[in-house]
């Protein structure tokens, strides 16, 4: 297994957020998190890069107990967060975004490596190298703040929400691009219900629901199961 | 909050009956009183309208020599150069307040600290002597008040300080009414979430001016009634000194935990009085306890008492890490 | 004239390059760490005493390279420490802008008064950085002016060079553009506070070596330097480090100007009037961004 959290209870404020939160993700997998808005995905997801101060329980990578790690030594583990909100540098182009982020140093040696590679992948970024990121438009931030989390070489990678905002057709295209990292070898945790296409990827699925994990299943489970299939697949 | 200040208040109302014989003891009361209605117009201004205000200390003393003027070159009578010291500093509050409060909050400090940086070589300058500020020699000779024959002057303590026990206790409930009412609560609401103060928009704006509007008048009103008290003046009172005791008050009370500051102006002008002798090592002192409890004492004396009553009342409550 | 105005405007270009090196460094530690370090004037003050130390009591050999060699290193590591020590534990408390104001004010009564306790309250000189005089036609340069306005110069281009081209420099424009967005790619944001608190500290405190020579070294410098570098950094834009550049040069012209034609008595009131009309029509300052 490779990340596994164990009774993971997470504070935002007085708020308590997460409660008992357990999940599994094999390498290699597609693991999707559904549920409401503000039930706790985005925590879940900040907890497990280290961007939750309050927080106790258990999350352990390649056997490893990281979840008194800072965010700095987590990224250098090989975990990335791509921010719902982008989070971009915005007075810098998009070559030095790019850059920072292969700011640890396990990325560092592969810069040159997964920047062609992040070319690959998103042609419309090696166009606008110089652009400054806050002048893009908002499906060019997305792409960059993914090709951002790629350059940091992490085998995993925790995504939220990357469709948010998007029109249909830039949706499908992120459904491809997270299936194409997913075929080079990454697992993926993500955040996403707005596109059946990446709840199609899914190795897994889980429900978050008041800051409760209360359904894990595949597809087929999930399909089976009335109340999710209507509320949170849309089907 | 109400009943702590009744406390407070009362046991300094009682003090003069056991000490009235010793004449440091009385001005170390009255400085007490004069100085926490200062202080906690700053908390109410800092700690709860969320203002970097630190023009504190200019007010004073725009108050202590408005009243000086008046009265010296004018001939007004004290007790009407008090009232109008303190409608003045109301309306240069305003001024400044007015192109001030809407920067965001390092300007509205800078600006402020400007402001009373400012003042000294203004009220030394030509400009200054102009309105009869007296230069740097300052202004001496500043008549006491008189109300029926009385004369509240530093020769005549009891009285003075009964006086200033009257006007302390006005404001503290002028004070208390703000924080009771709803500008109290759309305080809190405005420090709480930004958006929401921003949804306020204007009307914060307005609610902001009013309270640093109503809190000059009662500074500049002190101010006065201090200059009339001790009848000499000099820009002296703008030292980085005076404004760093004022700041004690805050930091030892807790910022917003009024009426907190009340206790911190009590321990911080006595402390002040017992350090006098160390010389120079007084403000050193001072300065590195302003760094220690801001440190160790985020709430100050307050937040102290608040976490002591909270583990009794909730000891098993889990920790969290 | 001519040559008084030549005088003035050089004057004003002279205290301008420091008032820039120390400007930018507080536009540079605000824009990054967001605390308002208001002991800032004290490290102004530390840098003179430090040379004073080391060129007049022990008058070690090596003189002024002495001096910046040893300063530059001990600047750093009492910026980093403090920081570590005083602003950083108040970064996670509520109100915590208002109480790094006040602690630092604190802390600046605590160094100015604690220099006094060491050194005496009286006014110490430092020895010229270099003597003499350069005539060029009828204008007449001090060389220790011509060596000031160099060592600024080169102090802001190196500054400059470290922020642009370096890892850190690029991790410290990261934290100040966006923290979150750092803490993502995993930049060491509390280290970064850190250095540049440090770096700060380094640009005022050789600001302090450099016009000590000229104004002396004198423990009650610390709050008009404290507020002009404050004045400075938000007439340009609070944390724009271009708008400081340019705020410094105006100022020190400013200076210049109204000290020579209307009295050194006039100079607070002027600047203080200069930033008080520029923020009713731009009160994002200068160059600021939003």
């Amino acid at each position: 297994m490779m990340l596994s959290i164990e009774n993971l209870n997470a504070y935002y404020g007085q708020a308590h957020v997460l409660k008992d939160v357990s999940i599994n993700v094999n390498k290699g997998e597609v693991v999707v998190m559904l549920g409401p808005n503000g039930h706790g995905k985005s925590t879940l997801l900040k907890s497990l890069c280290g961007m939750v101060d309050k927080k106790q329980g258990k999350i352990s990578y390649k056997d490893q107990d990281i979840i008194k790690f800072s965010s700095e030594k987590i990224v250098n583990l090989g975990i990335t967060y791509i921010a719902e909100n982008r989070e971009l540098f915005p007075y810098m182009s998009v070559m030095e975004n790019l850059k920072l982020g292969a700011y640890s140093k396990n990325a560092r040696k592969y810069e040159k490596e997964n920047l062609e590679k992040v070319f690959t992948l998103f042609p419309r970024l090696a166009q606008r190298k110089k652009q400054y990121a806050s002048t893009m438009s908002g499906g060019e931030a997305k792409m960059l703040a993914i090709a951002r989390g790629l350059m940091s070489n992490a085998d995993f990678l925790a995504i939220d929400e990357p469709a948010l905002g998007l029109q249909p057709n830039l949706r499908l295209e992120v459904a491809r691009i997270i299936k194409e990292i997913n075929n080079q070898g990454k697992t993926i945790l993500v955040v996403e219900q707005n596109i059946p296409q990446i709840t199609d990827l899914a190795d897994k699925l889980y429900v978050l629901e008041e800051g409760h994990i209360t359904f894990e299943g595949n597809k087929d489970d999930a399909l089976s199961n009335d109340h999710l299939k209507e509320i949170f697949l849309g089907m | 909050m109400i009943k702590i200040l009744a406390v407070i208040y009362g046991i300094i109302g009682i003090l003069p009956i056991f000490v009235s014989d010793s004449s440091i003891m009385m001005r170390i009361l009255t400085m007490i009183l004069i100085w926490s209605v200062v202080a906690s117009c700053w908390d109410l201004i800092m700690g709860y309208a969320g203002i970097f205000s630190f023009g504190q200390v200019a007010f004073y003393v725009i108050g202590a020599y408005s009243s000086a003027i008046l009265s010296v070159s004018l001939n007004v009578p004290p007790v009407v150069a008090v009232l109008m010291a303190g409608i003045i500093t109301a309306i240069i509050g305003v001024l400044v307040g007015l192109p001030c409060l809407k920067l965001a909050g390092p300007y509205i400090a800078l600006v402020t600290f400007a402001f009373q940086l400012a003042l000294e070589p203004f009220l030394k300058g030509p400009l200054g002597k102009a309105i009869g500020s007296g230069g740097s020699r300052g202004i001496i000779s500043v008549p006491p008040i008189e109300i029926f024959g009385i004369s509240f002057s530093s020769s005549n303590l009891v009285p003075f300080f009964y006086l200033t026990l009257i006007m302390t206790l006005v404001c503290s409930v002028i004070i208390v009414v703000i924080l009771k009412s709803h500008w109290g609560t759309a305080f809190l609401a405005l420090k709480d979430s930004e958006d929401f103060a921003a949804s306020l928009g204007v009307s914060a704006f307005k609610y902001k001016l009013l309270v640093f509007g109503v809190t000059s008048f009662i500074t500049g009103l002190f101010g006065a009634l201090y200059v009339h008290y001790v009848g000499i003046l000099s820009t002296r009172m703008l030292s980085m000194e005076v404004f760093t005791v004022l700041l004690i008050m805050i930091v030892v009370g807790g910022i917003g935990q009024y009426p907190g500051v009340v206790l911190g102006a009590v321990v911080t002008v006595t402390m002040n009085e017992l350090l006098r002798p160390m010389g120079i090592y007084r403000l050193l002192i001072m300065g590195g306890m302003v760094v220690i409890i801001v440190l160790l004492l985020p709430d100050g004396v307050t937040g102290l008492f608040k976490k002591l009553s909270f583990f009794r009342s909730a000891g098993k409550r889990e920790q969290v890490q | 004239m001519l040559i008084e105005i030549l005088d003035v405007i050089i004057s004003g270009l002279l205290n301008g390059s420091v008032y820039a090196l120390m400007a930018i460094g507080l536009a540079l530690v605000y824009g990054v760490t967001k605390a308002f370090n208001f002991a800032y004037g004290s490290f102004y003050t530390m840098g003179g005493y430090f040379a004073w130390v080391f060129l007049v009591p022990l008058n070690l050999p090596g003189g002024y390279y002495t001096v910046f060699l040893t300063a530059i290193p001990f600047l750093f590591v009492v910026g980093f420490f403090l920081e570590k020590l005083l602003v950083a534990p108040l970064r996670k408390r509520s109100d915590w802008q208002m109480k790094a104001m006040m602690l630092t004010l604190g802390l600046s009564l605590f160094l100015d008064i604690g220099y006094i306790a060491m050194f005496g309250p009286r006014l110490k000189s430092l020895p010229d950085i270099v003597e003499g005089t350069l005539d060029i036609g009828p204008l007449v340069f001090m060389k220790q002016d011509l060596v000031i306005f160099i060592l600024s110069i080169s102090g802001l281009l190196c500054f400059a060079w470290i922020l642009n081209n370096t890892r850190v420099g690029m991790a410290v424009q990261a934290v100040a553009q966006n923290p979150i967005g750092a803490q993502i790619v995993g930049i060491p944001k509390d280290r970064v506070f850190a250095a540049t608190f440090a770096i700060s500290t380094i640009m005022v405190g050789i600001g302090g070596i450099l016009l000590s020579q000229k104004n002396f070294v004198n423990p009650q410098a610390s709050t008009g330097i404290m507020i002009k570098a404050w004045v400075i950094t938000a007439f340009g834009g609070m944390g724009s480090i271009k708008g400081s550049l340019y705020a410094a040069l105006i100022i020190g012209m400013l200076e210049a100007f109204v000290g020579y034609y209307l009295g050194m008595i006039h100079i607070d009131i002027a600047v203080l009037t200069l930033l008080l009309i520029t923020l009713a029509f731009r009160p994002q300052g200068l160059m600021g961004r939003e």
